[in-house]
């Protein structure tokens, strides 16, 4: 239900001259340089699904999320989402949708959220019975109900992303495109956050796309990841599969600092010891650890999503894939 | 040193200017405006009568190049610093320049320029120069009285700014007090014995607006009697001491309510 | 639309609560715009000889007074909101909802209005105090004639700045269209010099243009020197094309905006 084909953005950038004499010519003409946001994107995503956009700063995931909103007109492609051209901006194709931006509000400063709410109410014609129940489900699931009549500027930031989440929510939208939600967030908070989203998704049923920085936020709500690079689809499929294909080994992580690990193969690492192993290799070598330091504390981790995500654009860096995507 | 670096600042502020070409025009016309709205409703006036108040058409004239005068200074140097000081308040960037070492009010005032206000103080030329064609030329005395209190009335506005800034450090919420001192600074535009009673004493005691604007006028005029220059500057005085003490307590107090 | 009208009273609630939150910096604003004052002061001092062209002292303060009201009443500053919406991109989350942005502005400028009565209630005293004269009770039909033409006024107003406001989907410089409009309007609407105190040519084109139409009609219905059937068609005229004006330009500045990008 979400279809996007070859979805491209250009934007035409005026070029600046440095110096006064620059300045001056720049009265009389301009130049201009055409900067490649997004690239010949093309994916599929069924109702119902949690997909994660994932890649580095300026990598187009947020443009292409706006492209999908309707906020944003593709240069060349084709979006379609719920069966509607996002651009036109229909009145019903709005009243499915929520985009929920880290950095722009909507909630109204001076007052409290509670006001927000009945805006939105008015503004979406929720019916008000519909509309007391979905506000009461959204307010145990946010615990928010002891924020409902503070002024939004006498909130922390993580209590005003909560009640953004909330107003974003009240009309049922069956698709949800968050960009970067837990930016800003304490750890708490985004644990918070990442479980209400993953409810909505089990209980309203939305679609879910979501654009993050954090790895976490992609390891625990999506598992599928689309990775945007330079604009470009670099991979898309399930995140299980990328980390096996890109950090298949384990690490075996000692807490505390032990000399006698070194001949094993662990090295010293802020405080701990680890060794990184094939997943075949994981029994061997704990046996003999635990032969080494009998009352070590012992764990077996995954490789870190960084990690895997780093190695994935040093490999991309060094061969690029061929035009088209993955 | 200091003329280097007014210099530098001129022109990065008209480099960024020129980069908007059509906003450069566009001042042009803001200029012209500007110096029209304050000129023509003077035509208009006397257009029905030879005197208002004792002042003729190009007597009222000076008073309103003057105005425009004080318009360049306020809006050109004054309002783009301390202005941006109250955005400095409520972002809390004010912290940063705080830490600076020169004397915080000081570089705080005369960091930006705008330069769009330079037409007004064309026009502000333009009108003085046509003011004067019609009149009896001044005395030199007449000429340096007249620029000395346009100085001291330019010095007491800014200290009147720099008191309402203040208020912005207590009350964030009524930070666009700026804007209604510029709306009764407008007063001023005319020459002063058009008001009557206490709201002449304000204009010249309380906002002392007409000591920028009518006061040097009738300097030039040869009609300043020496009781009000002095008084003028008294009241000069009293205004930059009084912005001083505000601004030193309002300092100490912002330093202290946001550790 | 149909959906616009029916969740307008809501809009209105809020923005009323809205207004009061802000009461602070709202009554700063509304003294801000107290010009018809300071040109009173120049015109009462002009009179004072004897009236000009008809206009005494009294004639004079009465002018003006209903003008500051007139001015008040018609308050708009969409075209700030506009211009640092489009800037920011702050527009992009009203953008999302399926009701047009300008409705929400709308009601925040009528919610203003009771404020503006309130702060303008002693001002107006005050004149009416320093010159008891000038109050004076209007006819039916002159009052009724007023508060159209109020209406008209206000939507002139608003789509001016609105069509002004648009522009910043192309260029930075709106703010400063609007302020040389700005200094027009200021000269032939009635807002500095009373149109019959104009030269009789300026005056005569005055009378058909949007300025006049967004302040010194009401005034001149209300007062009794503009004749209420003409100057009501103009007015309505003029809300005809600015407001058609805005609705195309709206959505091609919307067009733009989706292009460019926030």
């Amino acid at each position: 239900m979400i279809e996007v084909r070859n979805l491209t953005k250009t934007y035409r950038v005026p070029l600046k001259a440095p110096g006064f004499v620059g300045s001056v010519r720049s009265l009389f003409s301009r130049a201009y340089k055409d900067v490649e946001a997004v690239k010949d994107l093309s994916f599929t995503i069924q109702q119902g699904e949690r997909v994660g956009f994932l890649g580095p700063n300026g990598a187009g995931k947020t443009t292409t999320l706006k492209m999908l909103a309707g906020l944003l007109h593709p240069t060349s492609g084709a979006v379609t989402v719920l069966g509607a051209r996002p651009q036109d901006r229909d009145s019903a194709f709005l009243r499915q949708i929520t985009l929920v931006m880290g950095q722009k509000q909507q909630l109204l400063w001076d007052l409290p959220p509670r006001e927000t709410f009945e805006l939105n109410r008015a503004m979406y014609g929720i019916p008000r019975a519909e509309f007391t129940n979905t506000l009461d489900e959204l307010i145990s699931l946010l615990r928010i109900e002891p924020l409902l009549d503070k002024p939004v500027r006498n909130l922390s930031l993580g209590e005003r992303m909560k009640c953004e989440l909330a107003a974003a929510l009240l009309h049922r939208p069956r698709v949800l495109f968050l960009d970067e939600p837990t930016i800003g967030l304490d750890v708490e908070m985004q644990v918070q956050v990442r479980q209400f989203i993953a409810g909505i998704n089990q209980r309203f049923g939305a679609t879910v796309l979501l654009t993050s920085h954090y790895m976490q936020d992609i390891a625990a709500l999506t598992p599928r990841l689309l990775v945007i690079d330079e604009g470009r689809l670099r991979y898309d499929g399930a995140l299980t599969e990328l980390a096996r294909e890109m950090a298949p080994e384990r690490r075996v992580v000692v807490r505390s600092v032990e000399p006698a690990l070194v001949p094993l193969g662990f090295v010293e690492d802020g405080g701990k010891m680890i060794a990184s192993v094939a997943p075949e290799a994981v029994n061997a070598i704990l046996a003999r650890a635990l032969a080494a330091v009998p009352l070590a504390e012992l764990g077996v981790e995954e490789t870190p999503l960084e990690e895997v995500m780093g190695r994935y654009f040093r490999k991309e860096a060094a061969a690029p894939p061929p035009e088209g995507a993955a | 040193m200091r003329s280097g670096l007014i210099l530098a600042l001129v022109r990065v502020a008209l480099m960024t200017a020129l980069q908007y070409r059509a906003s450069f025009l566009l001042e042009f016309f803001v200029g012209v405006g500007t110096t029209a709205s304050v000129v023509l409703p003077l035509v208009f006036v006397f257009d029905h009568t030879a005197s208002v108040a004792g002042w003729s058409l190009h007597a009222s004239l000076l008073v309103a190049a003057f105005f425009l005068v004080l318009q360049a200074m306020v809006g050109g140097l004054v309002e783009p610093n301390l202005g941006a000081l109250v955005e400095g308040v409520r972002s809390g960037q004010l912290d940063y320049l705080l830490l600076k070492p020169p004397d915080a009010q000081f570089v705080a005032s005369f960091q930006r320029v705008a330069p769009a206000r330079l037409w007004d103080l064309l026009g502000g030329a333009i009108v003085g120069a046509y003011a004067l064609s019609a009149l009896p030329t001044p005395t030199a005395a007449g000429v340096v009285t007249a620029a000395l209190l346009l100085f001291a009335g330019l010095a007491a506005v800014y200290g009147l700014w720099v008191l309402v800034i203040c208020t912005s450090f207590w009350f964030v919420r009524v930070d666009n007090l700026r804007y209604l001192l510029g709306a009764v600074v407008d007063a001023g535009r005319w020459p002063v014995s058009i008001y009557t009673g206490w709201v002449r004493i304000f204009l010249t005691m309380v906002v002392p607006v007409a000591l920028v604007t009518s006061y040097p006028a009738l300097a030039l005029l040869g009609r300043l009697d020496t009781g009000l220059a002095v008084q003028a500057v008294v009241v000069a005085v009293g205004m930059l001491v009084v912005s001083r003490v505000a601004w030193v307590q309002a300092l100490r107090q912002y330093t202290s309510a946001s550790s | 639309m149909i959906a616009a009208a029916r969740a307008f009273p809501t809009l209105l609630r809020i923005a009323v609560a809205e207004m009061v939150a802000y009461r602070a910096e709202m009554v700063i604003w509304i003294l801000t715009a107290t010009l018809p004052l300071v040109m009173l002061a120049l015109w009462n001092a002009a009179s004072a000889g004897g009236p000009l062209d008809g206009f005494g002292q009294a004639d004079f303060a009465r002018y003006f007074a209903v003008t500051l009201l007139v001015r008040q009443l018609t308050g708009v500053w969409v075209l700030w909101e506009l211009n640092q919406q489009i800037r920011t991109g702050a527009l992009s989350p009203q953008l999302l909802r399926p009701m047009n942005p300008l409705w929400w502005q709308f009601a925040e400028t009528i919610a203003a209005i009771p404020w503006r009565l309130l702060v303008l209630g002693p001002v107006l005293a005050g004149v009416a105090l320093w010159r008891p004269e000038i109050v004076f009770v209007p006819t039916l039909a002159a009052a009724a004639g007023f508060a159209v033409s109020l209406v008209l006024a206000l939507l002139v107003a608003w789509f001016v700045q609105c069509l002004f406001g648009i522009l910043a989907f192309w260029f930075d410089q709106s703010l400063g269209l609007f302020q040389v409009w700005f200094f027009v309007w200021a000269l032939l609407s009635g807002y500095v010099v009373p149109l019959p105190l104009l030269p009789t040519s300026v005056a005569a084109v005055a009378t058909y243009l949007p300025f006049h139409a967004s302040l010194g009609a009401p005034v001149e219905v209300l007062l009794g020197f503009a004749p209420v059937g003409p100057t009501l068609a103009i007015q309505a005229a003029w809300v005809a094309v600015l407001g058609a004006a805005t609705y195309l330009t709206w959505n091609a500045g919307l067009r733009r905006y989706g292009a460019v990008g926030a």
